[in-house]
């Protein structure tokens, strides 16, 4: 059995805090949402946005994974709120890994996260 | 600040202070530092001091002093009865029979006699994770040299009719080997009853010290083993090198203590299991690995629908120290195999917790501990995804 593996600061606060985790709140603008999982890889994502005057307004995300995986979501839906939709949906997951010192191991669920954005960003296309 | 709840006392129990006291003198410089084998005063004085630690170890599980190797844990004991068992009749035949939830000391030792050329029957437990007598019964065979099971599982606590088992391979004249790491000290162990000829159990599981075990091995006859380290002959020539006559008396210590109160501890202990799991309730659904008796009285394993176990563990870190389901060596990000042989999904066992209490649990522990969870449950799952709660268990 294992004990508590080690996070970086970074994931530690990041995952302790889960800013922008939740329901997204009612507001002006069109909502949109993009979603992945894979199980087998302990890794759910879930982003919600509220674009408002072609910008995001306001983003939430719901994970079910390791903290890493946690950690990393709230970091990019913090990162999302003021982006262009284009730019809302843009990740690099092995910088993104590397900036929370996730072990390499864990690079498959931040793959699945990039899934959830290319989601979110097929159904931005879909709406324009 | 208060620290937080221990509920790991499968993984390793807090030093009795008794025991800390006990060894304490005897590192201290009117101590028995000299080297029990020097057949001087104070040789004798340390021998007599180890001596007096194997009277009680013996004690414990209803055994002679003579009959008991001191090692460094339940790994090399384990290690010893089963390589050291199987490798000196080797050329008797080369069929041994184990498990698949046995603990990875074990395991792996039944790996390495496979790459030796042995062949290992390795039994699938029940649906409640038990191996029952009738399967190791039926994988004998005329040239089966061993069968090891263990007494009670380190993940689930679910404990083996070793007696049974016992009787079966006496009647067969095969060599039997229990792993009792996790119950010794916990409940009664009565080596004789169970008719078995090798029984692995370290101190630190117990309020003793890390680094220190035993072996019994069964006095008549005595069967044969082949030592895994050589040297100076210690141990009846099968576990050479200098007994560390600290580790011995706080071994002793703390078998005295276990066998002065095991039945009230273990009452207590299991009374505090079963709040714990009636103070989790509401945070179903959730489910029981291995639950029914009989059972080890503090090991409770349980998963959480809709959570990751990673995740839980350190929403708990500074509140609660447990184990998550996820593995049984602290390298390995694999689900457990234990709760995989009893059918459990990855996912079931990446939800799973194993809480396990002991000695110094107390009832407001338990309470802490269950308001703990259960506020981590709360957090995690209003973070997850609409439908984790359904899909992952």
């Amino acid at each position: 059995m294992t004990g508590v593996a080690r996070y970086s600061e970074a994931v530690r606060r990041l995952f302790t805090t889960a800013p922008r985790s939740g329901f997204l709140p009612d507001g002006p603008g069109a909502r949109r949402h993009g979603e992945a999982m894979a199980l087998d890889r302990a890794a759910w994502v879930r982003f919600d946005l509220r674009l408002h005057e072609g910008r995001v307004a306001d983003a939430r995300f719901r994970a079910w994974g390791c903290p890493h995986l946690i950690a990393a979501c709230a970091l990019v839906a913090e990162r999302m709120v003021g982006q262009t939709p284009a730019e809302a949906v843009v990740l690099d997951p092995v910088a993104l890994a590397r900036e929370l010192a996730a072990p390499p191991e864990k690079l498959g669920r931040f793959l699945v996260l990039e899934d959830a954005l290319h989601g979110l960003a097929a159904g931005m296309r879909e709406a324009q | 600040m208060r620290r937080a709840v221990y509920l790991d006392y499968a993984a390793s129990s807090p030093l009795h202070p008794e025991v800390a006291a006990a060894m304490a003198i005897c590192l201290g410089p009117q101590g028995p530092h000299a080297n029990p084998s020097a057949g001087h005063a104070e040789g004798r004085r340390a021998a007599e001091a180890i001596e007096q630690a194997r009277a009680s170890v013996a004690g414990l599980i209803g055994a002679r002093p003579e009959s008991i190797l001191f090692t460094s844990g339940a790994t090399e004991s384990d290690n010893l009865a089963i390589l050291g068992a199987c490798r000196a009749k080797a050329n008797h035949g080369g069929h041994v029979v184990t498990s698949r939830v046995e603990h990875r000391a074990v395991i792996d030792a039944f790996r390495q006699l496979e790459r030796e050329g042995f062949q290992v029957s390795w039994l699938k437990p029940t649906a409640d994770g038990r191996i029952d007598p009738a399967q190791v019964e039926a994988a004998l065979r005329p040239e089966t040299l061993l069968v090891s099971v263990m007494h009670g599982n380190n993940e689930t606590g679910v404990m083996n009719e070793v007696a049974a088992i016992g009787a079966i391979c006496r009647a067969r004249e095969v060599l039997l080997h229990v792993d009792a790491a996790q119950s010794a000290g916990r409940v009664p162990v009565d080596v004789a009853g169970w008719n078995a000829d090798l029984v692995a159990f370290t101190a630190h599981k117990l309020g003793g010290p890390k680094g220190i075990g035993a072996l019994y091995v069964r006095p008549l006859p005595r069967p044969v083993l082949q030592p895994l380290q050589f040297g100076g002959g210690q141990e009846h020539g099968l576990r050479s090198g200098t007994l560390a006559t600290h580790q011995a008396v706080g071994f002793g210590v703390a078998c005295r203590i276990a066998a002065a109160d095991l039945m009230t501890e273990a009452t207590r202990v299991r009374a505090l299991r079963e709040k714990l799991w009636r103070l989790l309730q509401p945070a179903a659904p959730l489910w029981r690995n291995g639950g029914g008796e009989p059972s080890l009285p503090g090991i409770l394993n349980v998963g959480f629908a809709g959570i990751e176990g990673e995740s839980l563990l350190l929403d708990l870190e500074g509140a609660v120290c447990a184990s998550s389901g996820s593995a049984c060596n602290a390298a390995s990000a694999e689900p457990s195999y234990v709760l995989r042989a009893l059918g459990l999904s990855d996912l079931g066992c990446q939800a799973s917790l194993r809480l396990s209490v002991g000695r110094f649990t107390a009832e407001r522990d338990v309470d802490e501990a269950a308001g703990a969870i259960l506020h981590a449950l709360e957090r995690l799952r209003g973070m997850a995804p609409p439908g984790a709660l359904e899909r992952v268990r």
